[in-house]
């Protein structure tokens, strides 16, 4: 199994710290974790009131979010949902929805365990 | 080489946090918009970035209408625009270029990549700043030539012209100021029979006339 986020990108990410600077991979994964969970409750709140256009919106963003710190599994998600919604193709972002879900919890634990070993 | 000021504008807050720090770290200074319509701001102020990195999809003004505003203002000094983009069918691209855009990045950027890409920006940048210096000394040069072609008044006695500000000046420092030339004095052998000779025979005359005085 893969990881959850690529240690590639975690570690360009470290490097990015000028000498005396607060810890930029310690900020990006802050932001990650205060600007991700309401956009993935817009997501969903869109899905409900069948507002697939913002349900693209919203995963288009995610997807962003997720490639940058190499969330390669929750950056697949939010990439099918971009397509599947894009084409409007409903009945597939049903079950992405909750995959969304799932992968984000993952990121999550990871998160806590990488700004608690720092 | 001076660092030029980048611009990175982007609705998502992970990715432009870190598009910028890639960039700090490269030696930028680098300022932010999060979204469309404070980039187009930013960039048509007094004092604008000199290069932008607009994300494609933001809310309001999107990355490619930000560069068709760009591209509709005439000036010396055009922003260097990099598009960042999470497309990468070429249609999208040839969509961005079209736009105005001189580049694009797909996202996630990679670090390499952004700043080499980046550093290509500031090559051209500084390249068009020194062309447009090179044009600007040329119309100068050029326009000096002109007043050199032109109907210049000259008084018919002494010789004086009278230049753009109707004022008369001598021939000597008319073409100094209007071209490269520059003045050395001497005489012709016209000037040397009508003037030059007869002051010096003036003089020996009166040193032969003292000398005879003396001998008296």
């Amino acid at each position: 199994m893969s990881a959850v986020l690529d240690p590639a990108v975690i570690e360009t990410l470290r490097s990015l710290t000028p000498p005396g600077e607060p810890d930029v991979l310690s900020e990006v994964l802050q932001l990650f974790l205060t600007e991700v969970p309401p956009r993935i409750d817009r997501l969903r709140n869109a899905w409900a009131a069948g507002n697939i256009e913002e349900v693209h919106r919203a995963a288009h963003s995610l997807k962003g979010s997720a490639g940058n710190i190499g969330a390669n599994a929750f950056f697949e998600v939010c990439k099918e949902l971009d397509e599947k919604s894009r084409s409007g193709q409903a009945d597939a972002v049903g079950p992405l929805v909750d995959a969304l879900g799932v992968e984000y919890g993952r990121v999550e634990v990871e998160i806590a365990r990488l700004l608690g070993a720092s | 080489m001076v660092p030029l000021q980048v611009l990175v504008a982007d609705d998502e807050p992970v990715s432009r946090t870190v598009v910028g720090a890639m960039l700090k770290k490269a030696g930028y200074p680098v300022v932010y918009a999060p979204d469309g319509e404070q980039a187009w701001q930013q960039l048509s102020s007094n004092d604008p970035p000199t290069i932008a990195l607009l994300d494609w999809e933001m809310p309001g003004l999107q990355g490619p209408e930000v560069v068709q505003r760009l591209r509709q203002r005439e000036t010396s000094t055009p922003t260097y625009v990099i598009l960042l983009t999470s497309r990468d069918s070429s249609a999208d691209i040839v969509q961005g270029l079209r736009a105005g855009a001189d580049d694009y990045v797909t996202k996630p950027a990679n670090e390499d990549e952004l700043v080499a890409r980046v550093n290509v920006g500031t090559r051209v940048v500084q390249l068009q700043a020194a062309l447009a210096e090179r044009v600007r000394s040329l119309e100068e040069a050029l326009a000096n030539v002109k007043a050199l072609q032109t109907l210049l008044p000259m008084c018919a006695y002494c010789k004086s012209i009278r230049n753009d500000q109707n004022y008369w000046e001598k021939v000597e420092t008319y073409f100094t100021q209007h071209s490269n030339v520059s003045f050395t004095h001497s005489y012709c052998p016209n000037c040397y029979e009508r003037f030059v000779r007869p002051e010096l025979e003036a003089l020996e005359d009166a040193k032969a006339a003292q000398d005879r005085q003396r001998r008296r």
